[in-house]
């Protein structure tokens, strides 16, 4: 059975003249990475937080998170304890009032041994790295400490599904590192990962790419399909990532890679073998 | 008169002095420590770097290094411990100086955090309204900074900030600031949540900005795009400088960038691995392609 069974989906916020999400279908399976992709407010967080239970669909013919209806209440709430959601705005996030406290607080809400809830949020400090502030105040944290916070506490609680919305955006590029290769390891566990993201080589390694456009499914697909496609990468408002803009580059001064690069190993052997 | 001239109008506002489009910033020894119940937390300490007018520096470092602590204290927001800020040369006791910290201006790593009008022109409208600038030239700025930032007035004006996407909300935050016609821009991860296209088109805006004279400090995660924007690099380390002055990419220079969790551009690492100078190497994939055809 697939962890996300949606089919026909849409959303209108109050009072919008046009639906955020339009006839949209996504099917997610065990241990699937698939990456959201799509301009400013081409819907990626709208559809985060219906997948995560979190608002309830417009209308769908079919919307299911783990076996739980969207469409109803029950459902919601039972998909809120199964799909684990990390915010595009980690201070949308934090609660507690310090860091250790705030990435036990899922697990106290499920009501762990005081035991097991201690080992496990020492090991999602060290995962990421925030032992020396495990009792700093959220507020006092930076931008990036807040967003390896939030995903520590989101990744604490074990679940099925994870719907990530930028996880990496605020965060140093060593910390961006340990959290894809973080990202890969749960993978490796069996878990499902919708990923949403602004940065195009970490679409690379995804099962699936799924493009919106104005709420709607413009791409599905393999992440190389999308970016052949440059016309649509271009009208989508995205790009390529940077070994597969320079080879664009080159082509218009009339040099043409044989392929299209989408990673450094990939153009420098382009490079070497290209005529 | 493009948007982006109405914007750039500093150059050629007949009360500032000839050639003061670009601010000069002066950091002298600035410290600064955040008051907590059980101790303060120090996040700034004896910072001194100096930025030219017109320059342009990336200013890196790993998350909680300080950034942003530096950036607010650039702005006037918090006052350092110890040390100065200096603008054109003036410091906090000098006469002026509050003018000139007008002339500063700051889009904040949150943008939610600067965004409190009920509709898009009346946030970017308020800094010009409160400056009393004559309301037919603060519409005309209002329309120019909206569409320099791709929310174009005749789409977005009306539009409850809070009703925008986060991508969105950042490009209005920078909207307000452009409208103020700042002298120097301080950015604080501008790029973060926009869409390529929107890098794209902020990456030209910037490019256009410096090319008026206005002096730009950018924070970043972003090496590439630092790279691609700024002449200098300033890498904090807790609070410390641990570079500041051109980008170098010897050995020591890329461990000190490791050191400090960041990584070599993309394109200097590919000018590397091709066997080229990486002090050398291209700022933009259009630059590459011409060397590499």
């Amino acid at each position: 059975m697939p962890l996300f069974d949606i089919s026909g989906l849409h959303y209108r916020y109050a009072g919008a003249q046009a639906d955020a999400l339009a006839d949209l279908d996504l099917e997610v399976n065990e241990g699937e990475f698939v990456a959201v992709v799509g301009a400013n407010g081409s819907g990626k967080s709208t559809l985060a937080r219906l997948l995560g239970g979190l608002e309830k669909p417009t209308a769908a013919r079919r919307a299911l998170a783990c076996g739980h209806d969207l469409l109803v209440e029950d459902g919601r709430m039972a998909a809120r304890r199964d799909v684990g959601v990390l915010f595009q705005n980690p201070e949308n996030q934090l609660v507690a009032q310090c860091v250790e406290d705030d990435v036990a607080f899922g697990l106290e809400n499920l009501a762990w041994p005081a035991a097991d809830i201690g080992h496990r949020v020492d090991e999602m400090l060290a995962r990421f790295g925030l032992e020396e502030l495990r009792r700093r105040e959220p507020h006092m944290l930076s931008g990036g400490q807040k967003q390896r916070t939030a995903l520590a506490g989101v990744i604490a609680v074990p679940r099925r599904v994870l719907v990530l919305d930028e996880p990496t955006a605020m965060l140093d590029p060593a910390a961006r590192d340990e959290v894809l290769i973080a990202v890969r390891e749960m993978r490796g566990e069996g878990l499902a990962i919708v990923y949403v993201t602004q940065e195009m080589d970490e679409t690379v390694g995804a099962d699936r790419v799924v493009a919106l456009e104005r709420g709607t499914e413009a791409y599905a697909g393999a992440a190389s399909g999308l970016f052949a496609d440059t016309a649509l990468v271009r009208r989508l408002g995205l790009g390529l990532p940077a070994a597969g803009e320079l080879a664009l580059a080159l082509a218009e001064q009339g040099r043409d890679l044989p392929g299209l690069p989408l990673t450094m190993d990939e153009l420098l052997d382009a490079l070497g073998g290209a005529t | 008169m493009s948007s982006l001239e109405v914007l750039a109008g500093a150059a050629s506002d007949k009360s500032r002095a000839p050639g003061s489009a670009g601010m000069r910033l002066v950091c002298g020894g600035a410290s600064f420590s955040y008051e907590e119940a059980r101790a303060p937390i120090p996040a700034l300490c004896d910072v001194t770097f100096e930025l030219r007018p017109g320059g342009s520096l990336a200013l890196m470092g790993a998350s909680g290094s300080g950034k942003s602590t530096l950036l607010q204290v650039i702005r006037g927001l918090d006052a350092p411990e110890s040390g100065a800020v200096l603008l054109d040369g003036a410091g906090p006791a000098d006469v002026g100086y509050a003018d000139l910290q007008r002339e500063v201006g700051l889009v904040f790593q949150a943008p939610e955090l600067q965004l409190f009008a009920s509709t898009a022109r009346d946030d970017v409208a308020f800094g010009p309204r409160r400056l009393g600038w004559p309301e037919a030239q603060v519409t005309s700025v209002v329309d120019a900074a909206l569409d320099v930032v791709g929310l174009p007035s005749a789409r977005f004006a009306e539009r409850h900030p809070y009703a925008l996407s986060g991508g969105e909300q950042r490009r209005l935050a920078l909207a307000g600031v452009l409208a103020m016609r700042p002298r120097l821009l301080l950015l604080d991860e501008p790029f973060v949540s926009l869409d390529p296209g929107t890098r794209r088109q902020l990456v030209g805006i910037l490019e256009r900005l410096k090319a008026a004279g206005v002096t730009l400090l950018l924070a970043t995660h972003d090496v590439d795009l630092a790279w691609a924007l700024c002449d200098e690099l300033l890498v904090l380390g807790e609070g410390r400088v641990v570079v500041a002055g051109p980008w170098d990419f010897s050995t020591a220079g890329g461990h000190l960038l490791a050191a400090n969790r960041l990584r070599e551009p993309f394109l200097v690492e590919l000018w590397r691995r091709l066997g080229r100078d990486p002090q050398r190497a291209p700022r933009s994939a259009a630059e590459a392609a011409e060397a590499l055809s």
